[in-house]
């Protein structure tokens, strides 16, 4: 039983919460466009679905091409700075100027840049910029945090600079490096959700254009739908990283645990 | 022989020095002294990971031997099963000897540890991680085995059995060990020289020869107390002059 109250009490809780709200609405009758029933939600998910899960797909192929595309550039552009001491200095400074300055500050410009035909493109930069950080400093910080007689051991055996980086650096970065896309993913999609809404209609629609247009419509059914999706989308997002990350560590990093 | 002439270490101010010492071939040396008294950076500067501010680092036949180095922590590369682990310094050296396995797994066999070859450091004790060190250190066919304080984190258990399969390890593979401690006992036990270091700019203030009647429970005899007991007044002035 204690193997399982992990999984019972936290779905038994949502059950409570999603009977309470059924019978809050029903017994105040709330207007369906201030707040739907899960009832209502789960009916205007089945009559919308094609739509709304054609949008998700949109969302989720965004998410997960800006996350490949700014994971690899931060590992990168951290395996760089390791290599140089003085591109480190010009560029970070950089990197966090990009981190600090708000999506929704610099959205209209790209997609000026970009062009509106091209907003899906846009929203990719978008997304790309906010999920970028998170890796570029977790790598950095993990390969500066390698042990000192670790260095020192392989410099005991003549290690070539490229045999210290893939030997030792990287692997020694690796659970950084997770931890940083761990959060990066999550990052990812709401960077992909932030834009879209940021970029209007255009030519994206992915889930934020679908609770845009909902919200307009004043269908909050099909709106709280969308969300409900962006929710599963985000926590499968997240388990896929977990997933990744205890395969990676596995048996060698105490961290390793789902 | 390993010679050192006149070295000294200056960082930003001077650390060590100036040192004169000869190290036989085969023999077993321990440097013992109070904190910051240089005997780590003596072992650095023996195997080339630092260099000295000046002196000169010798050799008898002018060839430098091959060595190992043990650090106070195992630095074992936790990804890396223990095969892999000892594997590493052949890889590093880009080494083509014939059957590394077999070789990695014979010096696993040496330091008790059959059969953890596919185990991961963090499945090891304490203990274990310090004996794949040592294989580590060993795998090349090292003849000077440098030691800095391997056995400091340890069990009184685990650091005694370790300390006999040293001496063990020493006396089947003919070569020179260099070891820095912090324990007197550990060093008289181990030696056949104690060199005694003075506090920051360490200094070599004694340079004793260790006596030995019995290697059978040396450590229970009159003569190994007396000499603990004298080293550990030099060492108790060192202490208090700094």
């Amino acid at each position: 039983m204690r193997k399982y109250i992990s999984f019972i009490a936290p779905t038994l809780t949502f059950l409570f919460l999603l009977i309470l709200w059924e019978c809050l609405v029903i017994y105040n009758k709330t207007p369906l466009y201030i707040l739907p029933a899960p009832s209502d939600i789960a009916l205007s998910l089945l009559l919308n679905y094609n739509d709304l899960l054609s949008s998700a797909f949109v969302t989720f192929k965004i998410t997960i091409l800006a996350f490949i595309l700014a994971s690899s550039l931060a590992i990168s552009l951290a395996i760089l700075f390791s290599q140089s001491r003085f591109v480190e200095l010009s560029l970070y400074p950089i990197a966090v100027i990009f981190q600090v300055t708000p999506v929704v500050a610099i959205a209209p410009l790209i997609l000026i840049w970009v062009g509106l035909d091209n907003a899906e493109f846009a929203i990719l930069i978008l997304a790309t910029l906010v999920a970028f950080f998170p890796v570029l400093a977790n790598t950095n910080l993990g390969i500066k945090s390698v042990n000192k007689n670790l260095h020192e051991l392989f410099s005991l055996y003549g290690a070539s600079r490229y045999q210290r980086l893939v030997k030792l650096q990287i692997p020694f970065a690796l659970p950084f490096i997770l931890t940083g896309m761990k959060t990066s993913i999550g990052l990812s999609l709401i960077g992909a959700v932030v834009a879209e809404f940021v970029a209007g209609s255009g030519t994206s629609t992915g889930l934020a254009w679908r609770i845009i247009e909902a919200g307009n419509r004043l269908d909050m059914a099909k709106l709280f739908a969308a969300l409900i999706l962006l929710v599963i989308l985000g926590v499968f997002l997240f388990l896929l990283m977990s997933f990744l990350e205890k395969i990676l560590l596995k048996r060698w990093h105490d961290s390793s645990t789902f | 022989m390993l010679i050192f002439n006149n070295i000294v270490k200056n960082y930003e101010e001077p650390v060590l020095g100036p040192i004169n010492l000869k190290i036989k071939n085969n023999s077993f040396v321990s440097i013992i002294g109070p904190s910051g008294s240089g005997k780590s950076t003596i072992l650095r500067l023996a195997s080339g990971l630092i260099k000295e501010s000046s002196g000169l680092i010798s050799y008898e036949d002018c060839v430098k031997p091959k060595m190992g180095f043990v650090f106070q922590d195992s630095t074992l590369l936790p990804w890396r099963t223990v095969i892999d682990n000892i594997l590493l310094p052949l890889e590093l050296t880009n080494k083509n000897i014939s059957k590394p396995k077999d070789k990695s797994l014979m010096w696993l066999s040496r330091v008790g540890l059959d059969g953890k070859e596919n185990s991961f450091p963090n499945e090891l004790s304490g203990g274990q991680k310090m004996r794949v060190s040592i294989a580590r250190a060993m795998i090349q066919g090292a003849s000077l085995l440098l030691l800095d304080e391997p056995f400091s984190a340890l069990d009184e258990v685990t650091r005694r059995k370790l300390e006999d399969d040293l001496l063990e390890l020493w006396k089947v593979n003919n070569i020179t060990v260099l070891f820095v401690t912090h324990s007197v006992t550990e060093a008289v036990y181990l030696s056949e020289r104690v060199i005694v270091m003075s506090s920051s700019p360490g200094t070599v203030v004694e340079d004793v020869v260790i006596k030995r009647k019995v290697n059978n429970n040396f450590d229970q005899t009159e003569e190994f107390m007396s000499q603990v007991r004298y080293l550990s007044g030099i060492l108790r002035q060192e202490g208090e002059g700094k």
